[in-house]
């Protein structure tokens, strides 16, 4: 596949996209005829626009990554545009402003693929990304800008409109961890402390996993999210784990995320909710565990095939759109809806591993790691969620849950895997020609 | 590092494939349980928020109907009953607050249109989500239940009009009926306050009688009990009885009289014809155990199935093997007293039976489903429900029965050039009460098609006066003679 000459690949891309993009407007048009029984005047505007929002990421991966992976950009462009479909179904409003982020997250697609030329360009600021992620983690905590909805403290308001740094952070983070392992994994591979069977390292070469679960704790115990919390936890151990091939780390990482899950446990009221909410939901049905018992009883009413879009009555759930819009997946496409979007999120996270088992050089092949894990762990920790899988923390599911600094990170993070994607190839390319011309 | 992504990826899986195994518990396995929890209100939303076809009677009077109204309130439909009482018994109500009745409640998905489905030209529709409704065309019949309802007038009491052949029902109205047009408006308060109003009213304005509630049948129950004497060969139409006033009952001090404490007996032809109680006072001894069984073949013990929620009760008579301890209970049973307790409805399906050759059909109000463009969709089919006698049993009953009419108790139910069969009942009460006015009839009676029950409530307006003769058989007569299309 990766060896296909660059044209055909972004054939490929530019019809699946195609697909996609039909998909979502096809969606539309069966959520408008719910309504009422007419075509929706404004079918064709957002026809166009959709469209037009993917011909313009197509077009700019042809110019600024020409070898880059072929699937991972009709994925998002068939995620973005369920999510927008269903999204506006629940609130035309909301609709609206995800159409807007859209555009919005498109263009810093683009800006990110003429930003980063080489990958490794980025390795030099480590330090630098790992201070902006810091300072993102932390700002909603900053008096004047901090804001409180829905109560998690996870925002920044600037003038009308809201963002979430976490979302920034969580790829700067990822970038920094990326960086430090590869300079630091002998050091952590070898280890020199023994406790019984285990071999561990100096402590002081641990120095980022221990900030990313200080870090973590106090995510948790100001902002109470707990989601955020334990996603940056996990993408830690996981990095650790990769780097190091140790699996060791796995189990210092457990440990250390049952030892803080615990902690929270005893000392935080709404984790306590969470957890005896996620034991007997329907004990909790008129109060606490009412968001919850509302969307098991949207997959119930999906059943196999769902109700069909725009004929469900998801608004039963509070904050559908965001945290639960799988829920609403759920109700109107039923079981089959669900599981393609699980299947394509599988494709998305497959060819971002796929990316990162490609590359040659450390750096990027643990970069790659690292965002694609973000996808893959926030897409089951919002799904176990909203299935009662695993405590609900509030986590916005990739590409489709309605929130702007969500879908922005996750553009960019599909821009630097096509990059990376990009850069495996065109180093291929290099070390043949370079081969051919040595040869007599 | 390699080994380790795939690892990682391997991971990711496993999570996803726990999650599709959930997803499919949740959709799937447990979305049954899910859909009836307590707490969820969706299937009762979408359920109040879907249109609602219309119900019509056998003669096209529409008993209800769904109006689409914007009255602020979170529902998008009224429903609504032209014809008030004449149908709130049958028909019932679909209420958000109170829940579903009668036809309402037992046709609901064909209401909504589910059973449309199955009918390939509604295909389009499931298409392009265009919601469709059903049509449930009644067996009842509006003019029947007008005449039923003007001829008991103030009257309490219940007519049921049955078809013979397919057990369908033309009339079932008792008195007094309630409007449920207020129990279904949109301003809860109002509706509570009207519902409990009707609720607390001493008359019960809100029981369905002919089906939901039980009177002592008194002698319309000897069409029973000769037929049950007749086909065990305790007696034959020719087995003579003692001329006498008064049986004296075993295990008692207490004696059974005559109606009137008149001096009756002879043949069974003779003593059915002027309802003779110490006949079958004594017929119900000669039986003992073996009367229990042959009035559960006509239904007596079992809640008729017709097509109606909550449905019919169960009609009740003395327990079975009860006869050595309880003997006069036995005598009482032959004239329809003591411990035999029925619904106007089982006595129409008793007559039914008899004049269907001893094969009681199941009753049913609702004769068909259509679609919103008029299209069928399903018939209610007849079906036998009971095997109650013999042809050659019924035969002879039938005979009897013809004989009250032309010279017996009966005569208030002749028809001009129709031959009707009858029986009627005046079924002691409390005390100091007058008694039930019954009367069960079918014709014509060479050929039936009709069959018919009334009951008059402690005698009506005759008060003290009445018997089933004077009363009850002049409204049987009357609703046949309507059924029948003579004038």
């Amino acid at each position: 596949m990766s060896d296909a000459p660059a044209a055909n690949r972004r054939g490929a891309e530019l019809g699946l996209g195609l697909l996609a993009v039909i998909v979502a407007a096809f969606g539309y048009l069966l959520v408008q005829l719910a309504q009422k029984p007419d075509v929706p005047p404004d079918l064709w505007v957002i026809f166009g626009a959709v469209l037009a929002l993917f011909v313009a990421a197509h077009l700019a991966v042809r110019r600024l990554a020409p070898d880059a992976n072929q699937v991972l950009l009709p994925i998002a462009a068939l995620l973005n545009g369920l999510g927008f479909v269903t999204v506006a179904r629940l609130d035309s409003n909301l609709g609206r402003i995800q159409a807007a982020w859209t555009a919005v997250s498109v263009l810093a697609f683009v800006l990110t693929l003429v930003g980063v030329r080489r990958i490794r360009t980025l390795e030099r600021y480590r330090y630098s990304f790992l201070f902006l992620g810091m300072v993102a983690l932390l700002l909603p905590l900053a008096p004047g800008i901090g804001k409180t909805i829905n109560g998690a403290r996870l925002w920044v308001g600037v003038g009308p409109v809201n963002f979430q740094p976490g979302e920034a952070a969580k790829v700067f983070l990822v970038l920094f961890f990326a960086a430090y392992l590869v300079d630091k994994r002998e050091l952590l591979a070898s280890g020199s402390r023994r406790i019984g069977r285990m071999m561990l390292p100096e402590p002081k070469h641990l120095g980022p996993l221990l900030l990313a679960w200080g870090v973590s704790i106090l995510i948790m115990v100001r902002e109470t999210d707990l989601g955020q919390a334990m996603l940056i936890f996990a993408l830690c151990g996981v990095m650790l784990y990769v780097a190091t091939e140790r699996a060791a780390y796995t189990v210092v990482t457990v440990v250390l995320f049952l030892t803080a899950a615990g902690i929270a446990y005893q000392l935080f009221g709404h984790v306590q909710t969470r957890v005896q909410t996620w034991i007997d939901p329907f004990k909790y049905a008129n109060d606490k565990g009412y968001q919850l018992v509302q969307s098991l009883f949207g997959f119930a009413a999906g059943g196999f095939a769902g109700t069909g879009l725009g004929l469900g009555s998801p608004k039963q759930i509070p904050n559908v759109a965001t945290d639960f819009v799988f829920s609403a997946i759920g109700e109107e496409l039923g079981l089959l809806g669900c599981v393609a979007v699980l299947v394509a999120l599988l494709l998305f996270i497959g060819s971002g591993y796929q990316i990162a088992v490609r590359s040659e050089r450390p750096f990027p092949k643990l970069f790659a790691t690292g965002l694609t894990t973000i996808i893959g762990l926030q897409s089951f920790v919002i799904i176990g969620g909203v299935t009662r899988v695993i405590p609900l923390t509030g986590v916005t599911l990739p590409f489709i849950s309605y929130g702007g600094s969500s879908l922005l990170a996750n553009w960019v993070i599909l821009a630097l895997l096509l990059r990376i994607s990009d850069d495996n190839v065109q180093g291929t390319l290099a070390r043949r020609s370079r081969r051919t011309a040595r040869a007599p | 590092m390699n080994r380790a992504i795939r690892r990682v990826g391997i991971g990711i899986v496993a999570l996803v494939l726990i999650l599709v195994a959930q997803l499919t518990y949740l959709t799937i396995v447990d979305a049954n349980n899910l859909k009836h929890n307590p707490h969820n209100v969706r299937a009762l939303l979408t359920n109040v928020n879907r249109p609602r076809g219309d119900i019509v009677t056998a003669d096209g009077t529409i008993v209800a109907q769904s109006r689409k109204v914007s009255d602020g309130t979170v529902f998008k439909y009224l429903r609504q009953y032209p014809t008030k009482d004449l149908f709130a018994q049958t028909v019932g109500y679909q209420s958000f607050v109170f829940g579903g009745t009668g036809v309402e409640n037992t046709y609901n998905n064909a209401l909504l249109g589910r059973e449309n489905q199955l009918n390939l030209n509604n295909i389009p529709d499931i298409f392009s989500g265009k919601q469709t409704t059903g049509t449930v065309v009644l067996s009842l019949r509006a003019d029947a239940q007008r005449l039923a309802q003007s001829a008991l007038g103030t009257q309490r009491g219940s007519v049921v009009l049955l078809d013979v052949k397919t057990g369908a029902a033309l009339a079932m109205y008792s008195n007094p009926s309630f409007d449920p047009n207020p129990f279904v408006v949109h301003n809860n308060q109002f509706a509570q306050a009207a519902f409990t109003a009707v609720q607390q009213n001493p008359d019960h304005p809100a029981l369905p009688r002919s089906y939901r509630e039980r009177y002592p049948p008194g002698s319309s129950f000897k069409t029973v009990t000769a037929s049950v004497a007749l086909e065990d060969a305790v007696a034959t139409p020719d087995s003579t009885f003692p001329v006498r006033t008064q049986l004296a009952l075993p295990q008692s001090t207490n004696t059974l009289k005559n109606f009137g404490g008149e001096s009756c007996g002879g043949t069974l032809v003779v003593s059915f014809t002027v309802s003779c109680n110490t006949t079958f006072g004594q017929l119900g001894l000669q039986l003992g155990d073996q009367f229990v069984p042959g009035m559960a073949k006509f239904g007596i013990g079992q809640a008729p199935p017709i097509d109606l929620s909550p449905g019919a009760v169960t009609s009740l008579g003395p327990a079975a093997g009860s006869f050595r301890n309880s003997q006069p209970q036995f005598a009482l049973a032959g004239i329809g007293q003591g411990a035999v307790a029925v619904t106007p409805l089982q006595m129409a399906l008793v007559a039914e039976g008899i004049a269907n050759g001893g094969v009681i059909m199941q009753p049913h109000v609702a004769s068909e489903i259509r679609d919103a463009n008029d299209k069928l969709i399903r018939r209610i089919d007849p079906s036998p429900w009971m095997t109650a006698t013999t042809p050659q049993v019924a035969q002879a009953v039938t005979q009897m029965m013809i004989q009250v009419v032309n010279s017996g108790t009966g005569t208030a139910a002749q028809i001009p050039g129709v031959t009707v069969a009858g029986k009627t009942g005046t079924a002691q009460t409390a005390p100091n009460q007058a008694p039930h006015a019954w009367f069960v009839a079918f014709a014509p009676a060479e050929a039936p098609r009709f069959a018919v029950a009334v009951i008059v409530e402690h005698g009506g307006n005759a008060n003290q006066e009445a018997t089933g003769g004077r009363v009850a058989a002049p409204i049987a007569a009357q609703m046949l003679k309507l059924a029948l299309g003579v004038k």
